[in-house]
């Protein structure tokens, strides 16, 4: 049934070869390089150019959300003592820590460095803190100051110290030298990508939108884990050329678009296909989200550092809750969207907390219905269908008697 | 012609039968049981026989409520009816709403405490719902909460309303889980407190625990309440003493999904018969 609602896109098995590789070569076919954890808001450029290879845990804990394998990892990290109200990216990883290669997937290589930003929170301080202290490895922490209102002058020259300072790290634990060149190859890839993911996303503003939000949510993976290589920018040229057919021959890619809406936060991995499909059966499209966007961000020319440095400080979840909802706002109006859902993450604090303010904010000024929806993007222990489903079909109404 | 609002909730299923012109003719609520699809066919069968309707002559009919999905009214034990199919499943949302509005035209929120859930809706002048809000992964501050905390005081579930209006010196109860709170409650027992006074503490907290959802779309006045936990005038006063605002009761408090479902059976059958919305 599910599939009907979801028109699947021809290059699907191309990503998943390649998130398949990537974990394969994180595994067996690195021939010694160093394996390094990472947050998903680390310069990986610096570790890439240093000859790095990045595996990142919160794409691990997604995968294993997404296969319905993540809520007994999430057990075996409660049964260690950890909080139920702990992040289920990190209690994913935590618990996968304890149970070695009988993990989904065989677990993650173990590393031989952690670098951890709090650009994105501040879970990840002690999540990767615990990681350092089971596999006695070592840890860089990279602090980016929360941008209440503008990004400082001393902010980025904080940061870009700290970046000199991650060359050092990295240097000193592995031997590896940063190479000038390679670097500014590197962010040529990255800069590529995101180009590219970002152009996707813009072609979504065609009615009917090509893309649904289960295909941004599965295919931002290379943008996250492959994010300046070769290989992630072959892979979105390819889905540009794909989704830039659909529009030309409207192809849209829900069977009617009647409502397009924009999504707020992380998916709901383990209902990702069917949580839409209700949406999908009343005629709606999520043609936009701030998620997957969070990644589409240029590397701008200049000093690599502080190029590095004002980019990672800037990720969204490190702003104030008026520019989120200037984002939302943009968002709905860039994507001329009909109304907003907003998922109450219980497991991403920083993204959640304060939605009913952005929420307000949205719907004053530009009188945009929107709906909050509770759940967690891995641990499907606090998804209740019924509630779920009462609050969807109540918003839906509200489209209907709005429009 | 006739027709049918049917609310199918957790603790208990109501009917509304509207006539042609819109006019309530029969209502009735009864207890859900563990068959709340079953429940709300015998209810049909029954308001139907004592109205002398056939089923046949049912133009539409609009299920709402936990139930909705599966409503196939059986027609029960009364044999002679032709099965009562829903027409249509409205959310109880939409249903409030649109029952609250024909009642009080001035309403602009609406507070619902039912049996496993509680909810909070904001209405525009038109009646058309604006914002809403429901209450999280727990039942706590709803009909069943007061249900568990009436055993816990032996005291029947109509008079708790009342012993709580005569509690003098309101006990604190903290927890906001209906399990603890009734440990709560055993522990204030024990240590001797006056069960008005217990009551008292119970009502607030349900009071302070919907207001703090109903806060999230507003408490634009008039505020209306509704739902079986409606009928019991300590929560009201509790909320009015809260909130400092008058709060209007519906004569019956229960039944207003189910109005609002049976006015939208009847403007649904009007669109489709007539090819625009009534009111247009």
């Amino acid at each position: 049934m599910t599939e009907k609602r979801y028109k699947k896109l021809k290059c699907a098995e191309d990503l998943t070869r390649l998130v398949e590789r990537h974990y394969a070569k994180a595994r067996y076919f690195r021939f010694g390089q160093p394996l390094a954890w990472v947050t998903s808001g680390a310069p990986v450029e610096l570790l890439r150019a240093m000859d790095v290879f990045p595996v990142y845990p919160e794409n691990y804990g997604a995968l294993c959300g997404a296969r319905g394998e993540a809520v007994a990892l999430c057990q075996a990290a409660e049964a260690q003592g950890y909080s139920g109200d702990l992040c289920s990216y990190a209690r994913s990883s935590l618990g996968m820590m304890s149970q070695g290669k009988k993990a989904p997937l065989g677990g993650l290589p173990r590393p031989n460095l952690l670098v951890c930003c709090n650009n994105i929170c501040g879970t990840v301080l002690k999540w990767y803190e615990a990681a350092s202290r089971f596999y006695d490895t070592p840890l860089f922490v990279l602090d980016t100051p929360f941008i209440h209102d503008q990004l400082t002058e001393y902010s980025i020259q904080y940061v870009a110290a700290q970046l000199q300072e991650l060359v050092r790290f990295v240097q000193k634990h592995t031997g590896r030298r940063l190479n000038q060149n390679k670097l500014k190859e590197i962010i040529s890839y990255s800069n590529q990508a995101t180009a590219l993911w970002q152009e996707i996303r813009e072609l979504c503003r065609a009615r009917p939108s090509p893309l649904n939000a289960p295909d941004l949510f599965v295919n931002m993976a290379p943008i996250v884990v492959l994010r300046s290589t070769k290989e992630a920018v072959g892979f979105y040229r390819q889905l540009h050329a794909e989704v830039q057919e659909r529009v030309q021959r409207g192809i849209g890619a829900i069977p009617q678009e009647r409502y397009r809406l924009v999504w707020d936060n992380i998916a709901i991995w383990y209902r990702l296909y069917r949580f839409y499909s209700y949406f999908v059966d009343r005629g709606a499209c999520f043609v936009a989200d701030t998620y997957t966007g969070g990644w589409a961000m240029q590397l701008q020319a200049g000093e690599p550092f502080e190029c590095l440095a004002r980019t990672y400080t800037s990720v969204f979840l490190n702003q104030s809750l008026e520019y989120r909802g200037q984002l939302l706002l943009d968002l709905i109006q860039h994507f001329s969207a009909d109304g907003f859902v907003m998922h109450s993450n219980r497991s991403c604090k920083p993204y959640s907390l304060g939605q009913y303010d952005v929420m307000r904010q949205v719907s004053q000024r530009c009188r945009v219905p929107g709906v909050i929806i509770e759940a967690d993007m891995c641990d499907s222990r606090v998804y209740s269908e019924e509630q779920v489903k009462t609050r969807i079909q109540a918003f839906m109404e509200t489209l209907d008697a709005a429009g | 012609m006739y027709f049918l609002g049917v609310d199918i909730g957790s603790l208990t299923v109501k009917v509304v039968l509207l006539g042609g012109d819109g006019k309530i003719l029969a209502s009735g609520v009864n207890r859900a049981g563990y068959r709340g699809q079953e429940a709300a066919g015998a209810l049909v069968s029954t308001i139907l026989a004592d109205q002398g309707i056939p089923s046949t002559e049912i133009a539409y009919t609009v299920a709402t409520g936990y139930g909705r999905v599966t409503f196939v009214g059986t027609g029960g034990t009364c044999a002679p009816l032709t099965p009562v199919m829903a027409s249509e499943e409205i959310s109880e949302i939409s249903c409030q709403a649109r029952g609250v509005y024909h009642l009080f035209p001035g309403a602009r929120t609406i507070i619902d405490i039912g049996g496993q859930d509680s909810k909070a809706i904001r209405l525009a002048a038109s009646g058309r719902v604006v914002d809403f809000a429901m209450n999280d992964k727990c039942a706590a501050g709803t009909g069943r909460f007061l249900e568990v905390m009436a055993q816990a005081l032996e005291v029947d579930i109509q008079d708790l309303g009342d012993l709580s209006l005569r509690g003098t010196n309101k006990v604190n109860i903290s927890s906001t889980c209906t399990v603890f709170a009734e440990s709560e409650t055993i522990s204030h027992l024990a240590r001797g407190a006056d069960r008005a006074d217990i009551a008292a503490g119970l009502h607030e907290a349900i009071a302070s625990r919907v207001l703090g959802m109903a806060s999230r779309v507003g408490l634009e006045p008039q505020v209306v309440l509704t739902g079986g936990v409606a009928m019991n005038r300590g929560v009201a006063k509790a909320l009015e003493a809260k909130c400092g605002q008058a709060i209007v009761i519906p004569p019956h408090p229960q039944i207003t999904g189910a109005l609002g479902a049976a006015l939208l059976a009847r403007e649904r059958w009007e669109r489709s018969s007539s090819g625009h919305w009534p009111g247009d």
